[in-house]
């Protein structure tokens, strides 16, 4: 089936006639094959038309057939999984493939916007910076939207990608970026010798250039060669091919990223598979065999679509048997794109002229222009006559002066060649220069690399063969692997003698940066501006800022800079380089890590109970928490925590509190490990009995506190708060591995192993009781306020008591080993039931906390010292601990900092705010007359008002004082007493009973 | 006088439901809970080091690992869990936290890690690829052979991670041991990893 | 980046936490002010090879000191704290 695919030519070509595949760009359908890109296809339905430029809105056509594609960008699909800025040189054609042009309103071929091109003289570099100055609020209402409409590129699809990616691990001795003649060859040095060998190939068939330019190795045709050396790789079992896969990135001690586009050329991944995968690979040795990019020559009318770079031709013609044109001219500056013309009579072309800027060819160039009938204009392309329907007509400015024209509808360019130095500069390398082949070339490569074949500058098939077979068998070595590493394989060297050219002078809009529409004279205006370091240059113009990268352009860009400057090349020097070398989908790193998945979630030992009962959960951190319990018939969350405090303070209520950290801390020296820790004495505890503990930073303020139990001689259970569990552990072990390895002392976390629930109420007793083993003696002298011991349970089990309230009420915590914790709670249900007992959330743990006065996470915010928080008189003066020295700093002492005090509303029914600032009555709020903020309300069922803590300048010395809490951000400025921060039951007969 | 029962309960209970997942077919992945396990963290007292590893070997003949390995006894398996420390791992009381205290008087200090994992094994023709997306390390079986252990991460969690004996067919086989309270999160994200290559889902009561 | 774990073996970074320089020694209990001010917050701003503190606690839980070039990163000696482990110390 041909279809209507008019430039498709009758043979060759590595796509399958036998699978037509029908796709549609701009709604418009289109016939291609299987094994053609988007663009390959487009090229072979006469398609020259695809987009319209960044700022000028001018119409463009296709420049490359590879991932340097800086013109050829579409949105590719639709609805969520439309994707904006998609080359169509690098996708691949699947059945119902939907494709839209870019950047143009109403329709790619009437452009409203075009008219930016007859403004064109004023639409220079640094326009914008120039143009938008004032008024200033004109920038975001006006022009920035106004900008952003006329200016641009894709549309993203603003709703949810429904696709799933991932990330993985990969490692091996030896990976390899690019399967082309030096890849190959340097992934069979590398297996023969016995190493891991990953190859990594962006496009989805091997081969590189090879692919499109053939040639002869060991004697075999090209396609030949590379299925023998594919067979080979692929039958041992280290070598891991991956095609579709674009080696991005380096980063430090030998990790690579990679990025997988594991089902991009299909509509729809596959059930349960993925989109894309980021994969980081670890290598001990990396061959660099990228390749080279062909650069174009800048001229007037350079991206008039039917300009294309003289090997991409040869890819279109070659590979997908598809030719952009029927009569081909070429403009060269060196021998390499001489092979388009060869590649152009072989498949049935014309080649109207070929133009080359060298002041002579070779003979055997000579003779087949004679054989195929088209001269040779030595000499330059000035002007090309055309539209958005492509080149009809070349202007040439010939060597001695005259000028001469040449009808083609196709323009090939070659400019001469830039080795893929990406992935060598990542780590700040900068490229050197070789003036033999007008191109920068690697300067050596981050530890372990190295660049071979066309990468590394040599362009002979022969060269490139023989530089990646000793990169490879070079870098196996390097990793401990030796064998046989058999024949190198070979072929010949083609000649390369290239004149450099970069711009040609001349009237018309002459284009380096093609994707961000800038011109040559934008370069030499930033020139004459001052902008002349290329880092200038790049920021000033946006040169090679666009999602290209300026794969195409950087080069040309600098050398005209260095022109107009005056200075060589080298000279001028190139900007830094930096990964990724194609764009990479956010979603590849976030992978498996979004939306519920955002970041693991640590479930308490009763969650799947509390959730049964309807528990409202809150994030503290990892944790999901059961924040309240609500009840059929409350109105609101407030009812619901209010009804949960009252329960527990005239009855019996609990709480799932594992999420406490949790430190078996042991050995001969853990008390006095505990005493250099915390600000108090644990040496002095005694089993049985536990500790409310503070601890301290080096630098003298709080960092954490919680109760601790001395269990036995020689072991204490350390308790810590929520949020800080992971960052103790690291300090004490900090403190036991570096700051006091003498310590005979050791430590484990336990939070995982112990479900503990706090019971606090009255009739806590009552319903213990029917819990523990009746041996055990709970009454207050057999277990008095802090005591600490192991206790049995009624059907034996073991478990821990702790009598420790954070409520202010008759409590105890019990720790039950964590599978036992779901039968915990339910039991505590079973026998409380009698005394009405109550599950209560975060919420209601919150509210007794502050009526208690007990301090928490926003005073213990990183700003106050132990002093600050009324704890002061905690701190040992008999023993060294850490933050000691610090803590008795003046400022630290300073008899005006603020401290916790107790806020309530003078008018009862008003609701206090957390973040509140404190301003003395009569003053005016501002910086001068802040004297602190509250840092944490609830309402009060106990004082049936909303009540709070908070910071405030010499507050404990100001009890009774009226101030204003002033809201600036919610706009409310009420007064306030300032009050003893312990609402409930101040002398403790309560938690003592 | 109320009833109560005290049942154990995994702390994957809930997520794990026995049966097939993911992609169709013969299933790439095999993962297996194993319940009701006891694990006591042994670790050596300052300079005790070689007191603790006679003590380990006279009582379940083997030395115990020193370099990050496991090694199975008749009748538990010891898995190095950092410099001078191991897990003991076993069934049914036999080196239970209570039962090892004397062994290691005076040279380790013990602390009862029954509770606080999941232990999860994992084998299949797809398992190496699919920790791949989990784990950093290489697995690689010239690397990560049989009785290799490690301790590392997985989306960032702490585990502990060792190769079993092989499967009879010759399969790898790899144990995890999770975090109690990260062993749901963690077990969605390995069932996600798992599904392109079809899974099965089952939990035992036996140490493999 | 990845650091040789005296322990573990080579592993990625995501594994351990930095902590800053490993120079300052903590000053004896006696010390004073001024020199515990010093170790608190005084610290070189080293250019080249500089001796950190890292955590291994997405491993083994180790206090390591890493001799990196902050310049290019490249580690050239990775030790154990003195007391991590069991090691035995002073006295």
């Amino acid at each position: 089936m041909r279809g209507d695919q008019a430039n498709r030519l009758n043979n060759g070509g590595l796509i399958d006639r036998s699978l037509p595949l029908s796709f549609r760009f701009d709604g418009k359908t289109f016939s291609g094959f299987k094994g053609d890109t988007l663009a390959s296809a487009l090229v072979a339905n006469g398609v020259k038309l695809v987009g319209r430029s960044f700022k000028y809105h001018r119409p463009r056509g296709i420049l490359t057939a590879g991932s340097e594609e800086p013109n050829a960008l579409v949105e590719l699909r639709s609805g969520a999984r439309r994707e904006a800025n998609t080359k169509a040189t690098t996708v691949e054609l699947y059945e119902g493939l939907e494709a839209a042009s870019q950047n143009r309103w109403p329709s790619l071929h009437f452009d409203v916007m075009s008219v930016n091109q007859l403004f064109a003289p004023i639409f220079v570099a640094g326009f914008y910076y120039k143009t938008f100055m004032w008024p200033a609020k004109f920038w975001e209402a006006i022009y920035e939207p106004a900008i952003r409409r006329a200016a641009g590129l894709g549309r993203a699809a603003q709703v949810s990608d429904p696709d799933h990616y991932d990330k993985a691990w990969a490692h091996c001795d030896v990976v390899i970026a690019g399967s082309g003649p030096a890849g190959l060859a340097a992934a069979l040095a590398a297996a023969r010798c016995g190493a891991r060998v990953i190859l990594c190939e962006e496009d989805f068939v091997l081969g590189g250039r090879l692919l499109a330019d053939g040639g002869m190795i060991d004697g075999l045709p090209a396609a030949e060669w590379v299925a023998r050396a594919v067979a080979e790789l692929t039958a041992m079992p280290d070598v891991r091919i991956m095609t579709r896969t674009t080696l991005f990135g380096v980063y430090d001690g030998g990790t690579y990223g990679a990025i997988e586009r594991v089902n991009d050329h299909l509509p729809v991944p596959p059930e349960h598979q993925v989109r894309q995968r980021l994969w980081r690979i670890v290598a001990k040795r990396c061959v660099v065999a990228a390749g080279a990019i062909e650069r174009p020559i800048v001229f007037a009318g350079n991206d008039t679509p039917g300009v294309m770079m003289a090997s991409a031709m040869r890819s279109y013609i070659n590979r997908y048997a598809a030719t952009p044109a029927r009569r081909i001219a070429l403009f060269t500056n060196n021998e390499d794109g001489w092979r388009t013309a060869e590649t152009a009579i072989a498949a049935g072309l014309q080649v109207a002229a070929v133009i080359d800027a060298r002041p002579d060819v070779s003979a055997a160039h000579r003779s087949l222009a004679s054989k195929g009938g088209f001269p040779v204009l030595h000499g330059a392309v000035a002007g090309i006559d055309g539209g958005k329907g492509g080149v009809r007509k070349i202007s040439v400015s010939l060597a001695g002066g005259a000028r001469a024209e040449v009808e083609a509808n196709g323009l090939a360019v070659s400019g001469g060649w830039n080795p893929a130095v990406g992935l060598t500069s990542y780590h700040r390398g900068r490229p050197k220069w070789r003036d033999d082949i007008a191109a920068f070339v690697p300067d050596g490569a981050p530890p372990g690399m190295v660049a071979a074949g066309a990468a590394n500058g040599a362009f002979g098939l022969g060269a490139c063969l023989c530089e990646g077979f000793e990169a490879g068998a070079a870098a196996a070595r390097d990793a401990g692997r030796s064998g046989n590493i058999g024949s190198m394989p070979v072929a010949d060297d083609e000649a390369f003698s290239i004149t450099p050219l970069w711009h040609v002078a001349g009237k018309g809009k002459a284009f380096v940066d093609q994707q961000h529409d800038v011109t040559a004279s934008d370069v030499e205006l930033a020139q004459r501006e001052g902008f002349q370091s290329v880092e200038h240059l790049k920021r000033y113009t946006t040169l090679g800022m666009a999602t290209d990268q300026g794969k195409t352009s950087n080069v040309a860009g600098l050398a005209i800079m260095a022109a107009v400057s005056g200075k060589s090349i080298p000279e001028t020097g190139t900007t830094i380089y930096r990964p990724p070398y194609v764009p990479v989908a956010i979603g590849a790193f976030a992978g498996h890590h979004r939306d519920e998945n955002f970041h693991a979630a640590r479930l308490t030992p009763s969650h799947h109970w509390a959730a049964e009962q309807g528990a409202v959960f809150v994030d503290t951190g990892l944790w999901k928490r059961a924040q309240w319990y609500p009840r059929a018939g409350e109105k609101d969350w407030l009812e619901s925590v209010t009804r949960e405090v009252k329960a527990v303070r005239s009855g019996v209520g609990f709480c799932d509190v594992s999420t406490l950290g949790k430190i078996d801390v042991h050995g001969p020296d853990a008390g006095a490990f505990l005493d250099r820790v915390y600000i108090n004495a644990f040496s002095s505890l005694a089993v049985g009995k536990a500790r409310y503990g503070l601890m301290l930073r080096e630098d003298g303020i709080v960092y954490d506190d919680g109760t601790t139990s001395r269990l036995a001689e020689d072991h204490y259970f350390l308790t810590t708060t929520t949020a800080k569990a992971g960052l103790v552990m690291q300090h004490l072990e900090f403190c036991r591995q570096v700051l006091f390895p003498e310590l005979d002392v050791q430590l484990t976390s336990v939070s995982d192993q112990w479900a503990q629930f706090s019971i606090a109420g009255p009739k806590t007793r009552d319903l213990l009781k029917e819990i523990v083993d009746p041996v055990e003696d709970l009454s207050n002298e057999g277990f008095p306020f802090m005591g600490a011991r192991e206790v049995k349970l009624r059907g034996g089990l073991k478990a821990r008591l702790f009598r420790i309230s954070f409520s202010g009420e008759m409590a105890f915590e019990i720790s039950v080993p964590a599978r036992y914790g779901e039968a915990m709670a339910r039991n505590l249900m079973i026998a409380g039931k009698p005394f009405g007992v109550t599950p209560y959330g975060t919420e209601a743990l919150g509210v007794m906390r502050i009526e208690k006065g007990h301090v928490a996470g926003p005073e213990l915010n990183g700003t106050t010292t132990a002093g600050d928080l009324g704890l002061g008189k905690m701190m040992s003066t008999k023993k060294d601990f850490i933050g000691r020295v610090m803590a008795g700093r003046e400022a630290l002492v300073a008899p005006n900092r603020q401290v916790v005090v107790g806020i309530k509303p003078t008018d009862k029914a008003r609701r206090l705010r957390s973040g509140a600032h404190i301003i003395p009555k009569g003053e005016t709020p501002g910086p001068d007359n802040d004297q602190g903020y509250v840092t944490s309300v609830c309402f009060s069922p106990v004082l049936d008002q909303w009540i709070g803590l908070g910071l405030v300048e010499r507050g404990r010395e100001r009890i009774g004082e009226i101030v204003r809490a002033h809201d600036p951000l919610r706009g409310e400025d009420y007064d306030v007493e300032l009050c003893n921060s312990v609402f409930y039951d101040p002398d403790g007969g309560r938690q003592r009973g | 006088m109320a009833e109560f029962s005290w049942d154990v309960r995994s702390p994957l209970d809930r997520a794990l439901i026995a049966g097939s997942y993911g992609a169709q077919g013969d299933a790439g992945v095999s993962l297996t809970e194993i319940r009701n396990f006891d694990l006591v963290q042994v670790m050596a007292r300052r300079g005790k080091a070689g007191e603790m590893a006679k003590a380990a070997q006279a009582r379940v003949g083997m030395a115990a690992p020193e370099t990050p390995k496991a090694v199975d006894t008749a009748d538990a398996t010891l898995i190095w869990s950092g410099p001078e420390q191991f897990l003991v791992l076993s069934k049914g009381g036999r080196h239970s936290i209570e039962a090892l205290g004397s062994v290691f008087a005076g040279s380790a200090l013990l602390s009862d890690q029954s509770h606080a994992r999941a232990l999860i094994s994992i084998s299949g023709d797809k398992a190496r690829t699919m920790l791949a997306k989990l784990s950093s390390i290489d697995l690689h079986p010239d690397v990560f052979g049989v009785g290799a252990a490690a301790a590392t991460s997985m989306d960032h969690t702490s585990v502990t991670l060792w190769r079993g004996k092989d499967l009879a067919d010759g399969q790898a086989v790899f144990n995890l041991l999770v975090f109690a309270t990260f062993a749901e999160s963690l077990w969605h994200t390995i069932l996600d990893s798992a599904a392109e290559y079809g899974v099965t889902v089952g939990h035992s009561e036996e140490l493999a | 980046m990845r650091i040789v774990c005296p322990f573990c073996g080579e592993r990625e970074l995501g594994e351990f936490t930095y902590l800053g320089d490993a120079k300052p020694k903590r000053p004896a209990a006696d010390a004073g002010e001024d020199a515990v001010y010093d170790y608190v917050y005084l610290r070189d701003n080293v250019a080249g090879p500089m001796t950190e503190h890292w955590y291994h606690g997405g491993g083994c839980r180790a206090w390591l000191k890493v001799t990196r070039n902050t310049l290019t990163h490249e580690i050239s000696a990775v030790e154990p704290a003195a007391g991590a482990g069991a090691a035995k110390v002073g006295a």
